[in-house]
């Protein structure tokens, strides 16, 4: 709107508005944390889609992912190529998922996606055990993290294969009100 | 698997160390990177190597063969280096000779256990499930594929996902802008992906249209484009004047979710304020302010500054109180009739609130509770507490040791649920009948002592109109009282957690919660009892007195509010972090404060009769309240230790504040307006029997004028007749009704669908054992005919059939052998007398016999031991059978075997075929990459070697009891021919 330099064409907005959950200013306001990141990478025109992308190492430096004991994974989790090379598109794919707005089901699938450690579709005890190892500073004595996953698999593996499918992990999450406010970085 | 443990893949270090996790994905990635194009890369070559050049090949869309198989690959390799390591004969950590069975069998039933046999193709129809199926078989089809995909070729594949494609596409077409634009949102695809679909959408759209009336067809789009942009910016018009957006996030990030839903409840009370302010001010007050803007104040009241608190005196003139509005119509530019607007827009207002309460109430129940189950809390705790939104390191870190403490306590709590005994049980049982006895006397006690508080005062107090600077101060007095006791009587309430033992932290919450409301509900009901009853009948404009005492609990609650949180928090962060430091930094308190909140409301709520615009004095306190909270949490807090589960918390707190106390506060404003005689002297009502009749009244006017007789019918026959109230309830209770048994319906589904799948997955490791069974009875019919170059596969139904296994058959050789040494060794050692001949020769001998055994053994064919070892020509049919065994490992050659000239046993022949057989197996793998295995075949001889040699130097200590004979002629051909074979062997590299 009247803005000295144009950063996104109104089709672009449009679109941006369609596919994200974002308002056209968040998205001006995202790809102002973007172009944060590595002024002299991010152009200021991206009215003709250009191919740029930044990586894991800038990304997981923004306040918001700092301190997140899985910003790694998040990353991992939008970047097409898996190494957490983020465009800005995927950048704003990120956020808009952890955004309030996004439903459950899309939220549920994400999450599945960052606490898969080894990719291979299931969270299994490894998986856990990485998860439990970031939540709690690696603490916990290696029987107690045992305990734990077993603990963890037992209640929620529903089809008794000793891991978890999305199935499981989406059943137990919409058993699990909070989910929905805490699976969300305010931006 | 014990025996396991000692290599690389169980071991747990191994599993932490980043780069060998990268290495091993990739590892089973490059392995299978196209299964189809018949090109084996190098398994058996340098690990590290070979997969970090092929780590950047790993694309999206190779195939790769799920669970079981990329473990079996890996495990394959980890096996060789294994079993070289144990080649050392007699070595003392080889003992698992039985584990070694273990070894063979188990890799397969635990980990072909599970076949990818999930997400089966969506099926077409309702539009939801079709995406969602879509969703996993994207999210299945990146990183793995199942097996049915193994059958499909990558362009079969790309083909499904088009056509998938054009099935969205379509879809999306046929919906409403509105509902497309959700759906296109709620994709699980990346941004680009969405962005593809939504323009082929809107290509395909404009093409349809396109045919029908183009100009049309260009107004509607650009019509709706131009509503849609609208909207948008309306969104982000209303979000930017979100109030306090940045305040929020630095709280979410520093403190977590839970406290910061005390902020978001404390702004949505505020904005429920400002809503009833601007309802009132604007339908009230405005018109009156129109009509006489100055109050008729009498001349000898004067404002002295104490009204600020009290609220009497100079503003019991005003339009702060019920006292202050006329009952006049109002004649202006149009007829305003005071009453009726003040009737109505207090009726509509309290209408409002509860269906804004009962509103939010039923959202929030429906997300929070209704599917939520206390049953899954650890995976809850470990999966779904973490709160992605704290962005404070020190926060991070004080998160993680709660949870840590939290997983603990946890842990041991179940331990310790068993151990409760009889006695115990009764204890503790005492305790809390004991605790709730002692909490609500306090709430009674506290009740009877306002009620009498306030007859002292109503007995001091007069009628007149001027009242004593101290006079006016007394009336402070209850307000005082009552705060005082809301603030330290929940105090004392927290104490009694020290005492009670609750089972968990949820239910000690709600303890808390409930005696508080019951203390807050029996002190506000004494007042409003007394208000009624006494107030109502002894002043001559009791509404104003009774707005007066609001006005005052309202202040005075602030006042407190402040005082609570400067020494409920100020002080006792200066008492944790310097006088006593074991108490510590202290938490926020999002129960009592969220109490505080409500309590609060509830004033504002039952003052809004007596005096309509309290809320204008809430909003102020609310405003107030926020910035001084977020204050006293930043400088004082901690995050609270207890996280629990603050979206349900949430949804407690709504009801609570619907139920007890908005509902009180709607019945007591229902009740003065409809029983109480409003007073004589001031105030809108003046000169009715009850609020109410002023409909009455304005319906009989209504009678007069012809055009409106549908309302004074409505008002007789709907309003005023209890056979409509009548048939309303009975019809509500049925739909009640038929609603709850639909629930329990739906909960019975529920439980069916979960047992349903847990059935589903008896049954797949049912079948999965029945194939394996299968697999394992017809080993030779799969492997070959499929994917001869596929050994991974081929060698899980090798090592099934129990037949030799081609990748490693030399070092099951060599185990076999040793296995045998050992018997051997055990055999001698229990006082079996073995020939001399043999014991006397080298060790090289026994070697070679052990050997031979070892592969007699693995046919399961008899020993002949008496055979084999009585003749010394014995002897040389092992030597040969070791040489050409030597010539068949490097290269399958038979050009010893023609000169072979002695017709050895059965035994041995079979064993040489078997062996012979095996290695034609290895032969086909050896071919692909000769460099890596001939590295591997190396490796393998060099540790056969040094074991002989090892052999021999145990072995040539021990001779000394038996003399050697050392000019044995079979010896030397054995020794002969071994170095011919070694010979063979090196010029072979």
């Amino acid at each position: 709107m009247g803005n000295k330099q144009t950063i996104f064409t109104d089709e672009q907005l449009d679109a941006y508005q369609d596919c994200t959950f974002f308002t056209r200013k968040e998205i001006l306001r995202l790809h102002g944390r973007y172009h944060e990141l590595a002024p002299h990478l991010v152009p200021m025109d991206y009215t003709n889609d250009p191919d740029c992308k930044l990586p894991l190492a800038l990304i997981v430096n923004m306040p918001e992912l700092k301190e997140n004991p899985f910003r790694n994974r998040i990353v991992e989790s939008f970047s097409e190529d898996g190494m957490g090379n983020l465009s800005f598109n995927e950048f704003v794919d990120m956020f808009s998922v952890l955004s309030e707005t996004a439903p459950r089901e899309l939220k549920a699938i994400y999450a599945f996606k960052i606490y898969d450690f080894n990719v291979d579709n299931y969270l299994c005890k490894e998986d856990l055990e990485k998860t439990l190892n970031r939540l709690t500073k690696e603490e916990l004595t290696p029987e107690e993290v045992d305990l734990v996953c077993e603990k963890t698999i037992e209640e929620a593996d529903l089809d008794g294969d000793n891991k978890l499918s999305f199935a499981d992990f989406e059943n137990m999450i919409s058993r699990a009100p909070d989910f929905l406010s805490t699976f969300h970085i305010r931006i | 698997m014990t025996s396991y443990s000692s290599g690389g893949y169980f071991n747990p270090a191994y599993h932490d160390s980043e780069t060998l996790e990268i290495d091993r994905r990739s590892s089973s990635k490059t392995h299978h990177t196209n299964p189809y194009a018949g090109e084996d890369p190098a398994w058996r070559g340098d690990r590290a190597e070979t997969h970090n050049t092929f780590m950047g090949q790993s694309s999206s869309d190779d195939v790769v063969p799920r669970g079981g198989w990329q473990e079996e690959s890996w495990r394959g390799r980890e096996s060789i280096p294994m079993g070289l390591i144990s080649t050392r004969p007699g070595s003392p950590s080889w003992k698992h000779g039985n584990n070694h069975s273990t070894f063979q069998i188990n890799p397969d039933s635990q980990y072909d256990q599970s076949p990818p046999v999930r997400f089966p193709p969506p099926a077409s129809g309702h539009m939801t499930m079709r995406w969602r199926g879509m969703t996993r078989r994207r999210m299945s089809m990146f990183p793995n594929t199942d097996l049915a995909h193994l059958v499909l070729t990558e362009d079969a594949i790309r083909n499904e996902m088009e056509n998938e494609e054009q099935d969205l596409v379509k879809e999306f077409v046929a919906l409403s802008t509105q509902d497309r634009i959700r759906a296109i949102r709620d994709l699980p695809m990346s941004f680009e992906e969405k962005k593809h679909i939504r323009s082929q959408v809107l290509a395909f759209r404009s093409s349809k249209q396109s045919r029908q009336f183009t100009c049309f067809a260009d107004c509607s789009e650009n019509v709706s484009l131009f509503f849609r942009r609208c909207g948008y910016s309306i969104r982000s018009a209303r979000q930017t004047l979100e109030l306090w957006q940045g305040i929020m996030k630095e709280i979410g990030g520093k403190f977590g979710t839970s406290v910061l839903s005390y902020f978001m409840f404390l702004k949505w009370l505020l904005m429920f304020n400002i809503f009833s302010f601007l309802v009132n001010f604007g339908f009230i007050t405005i018109p009156l302010l129109v009509y006489d803007p100055l109050p008729n104040i009498p001349p000898n009241v004067s404002f002295r500054g104490l009204e600020i608190l009290t609220g009497a005196g100079y503003f019991n003139h005003t339009v702060m109180y019920y006292g202050g509005y006329s009952n006049e119509t109002l004649m202006g530019l149009v007829e305003y009739n005071m009453q009726l607007a003040y009737f109505f827009t207090i009726a509509v207002y309290m209408v409002l609130c509860g269906l804004a309460l009962i509103f939010s109430m039923a959202r929030s129940f429906k997300t929070n509770y209704v599917l939520a189950e206390s049953t899954s809390n650890g995976a809850w705790q470990l999966l779904c507490s973490w709160d992605f939104s704290i962005t404070n390191e020190r926060a991070v870190r004080q998160r993680k040791s709660n949870l840590r403490v939290q997983l603990k306590e946890s842990l041991s709590e179940k331990a310790q649920m068993e151990l409760l005994t009889l006695s115990e049980k009764l204890k503790h049982f005492g305790v809390h009948l004991g605790s709730w006895l002692l909490s609500t006397g306090l709430a009674v006690g506290c009740g009877a002592s306002i009620y009498y508080l306030c007859q002292y005062e109503q007995q001091l107090a007069t009628d007149g109109a001027n009242w004593s600077l101290l006079q006016e101060a007394e009336t402070l007095l209850v307000p005082f009282v009552v705060s005082l006791m809301n603030l330290v009587v929940p105090l004392f309430y927290s104490l009694f957690y020290k005492f009670e033992h609750y089972s968990s932290q949820r239910t000690q919450i709600y303890a808390l919660v409930v005696r508080n409301v019951l203390l807050r509900m029996s002190i506000l009901g004494v007042l409003c009892f007394y208000w009624m009853n006494v107030v109502a009948k002894k002043f001559s404009c009791w509404e104003s007195k009774v707005g007066q005492a609001l006005y005052r609990l309202v202040i005075v609650d602030f006042l407190f509010l402040m005082l609570g949180s400067f020494f409920g928090e100020f002080l006792s962060n200066v008492i944790g972090t310097r006088l006593l430091p074991r108490l510590g930094v202290p938490e926020f308190d999002i129960a009592r404060n969220v109490l505080e909140l409500i309590y609060a409301q509830t004033l504002a709520w039952i003052g809004i009769y007596f005096s309509p615009l309290l809320p204008a004095i809430q909003i102020v306190k609310f405003f107030i309240l926020f910035y001084l909270k977020k204050v006293s949490l930043t400088q004082n807090c901690q995050p609270p230790r207890r996280t629990g589960r603050a979206a349900q918390m949430h949804t407690t707190f709504i009801a609570l504040l619907f139920f007890p106390f908005f509902v009180g506060a709607l019945s007591m404003v229902a009740y003065t307006s409809w029983s109480l005689t409003p007073s004589e002297q001031c105030g809108p009502f003046r000169g009715l029997n009850n609020t109410f009749s002023v409909v009455g009244v304005w319906i009989h006017d209504l009678e007069e004028i012809p055009r409106s007789q549908w309302v004074v019918w409505i008002y007789q026959h709907v309003i005023r007749s209890e056979i409509f109230y009548f048939l309303i309830t009975l019809i509500i209770l049925v739909i009640i009704y038929i609603f709850w048994q639909v629930t329990q319906g739906r909960k019975d589904l529920i439980g069916l669908l979960r047992q349903q799948i847990v059935n589903e997955g008896k049954d797949k490791s049912f079948l999965l054992d029945k194939l394996q069974n299968f697999q394992k009875s017809h080993p030779n019919k799969k492997p070959k005919p499929r994917n001869p170059k596929k050994h991974t596969k081929r060698r899980s139904d090798d090592r099934s059939s129990g037949s030799q296994s081609n990748s490693n058959a030399m070092v099951q050789a060599l185990l076999a052998r040793q296995r045998l040494e050992e018997e051997e060794e055990r055999r001698r050692a229990g006082g079996v007398l073995v020939p001399s001949d043999i014991s006397t020769s080298s060790a090289m001998m026994q070697a070679m016999l052990a050997r031979q055994r070892a592969e007699d053994q693995e046919e399961d064919l008899h020993q002949m031991p008496d055979k084999h070892l009585s003749s010394s020509s014995a002897l040389t049919q092992a030597m040969q059978a070791r040489q050409r065994a030597e010539g068949q490992d490097e290269y399958y050659s038979t050009a010893g075997f023609s000169e072979d000239p002695v017709n050895g046993s059965s035994a041995v022949i079979q064993a040489m075929k078997a062996r012979q057989r095996s290695e034609e197996d290895g032969a086909d793998d050896r071919d692909d990459p000769a460099s890596s295995v001939s590295s591997v075949m190396m490796q393998v001889m060099q540790a056969r070697q040094r074991a002989e040699e090892e052999d021999r130097i145990r072995w040539a200590p021990a001779p000394p009891q038996n003399p050697a004979p050392s000019g044995s002629s079979a010896l030397i051909q054995a020794m002969l021919a071994r170095q011919q074979a070694q010979n063979e062997y090196d010029d072979g590299y």
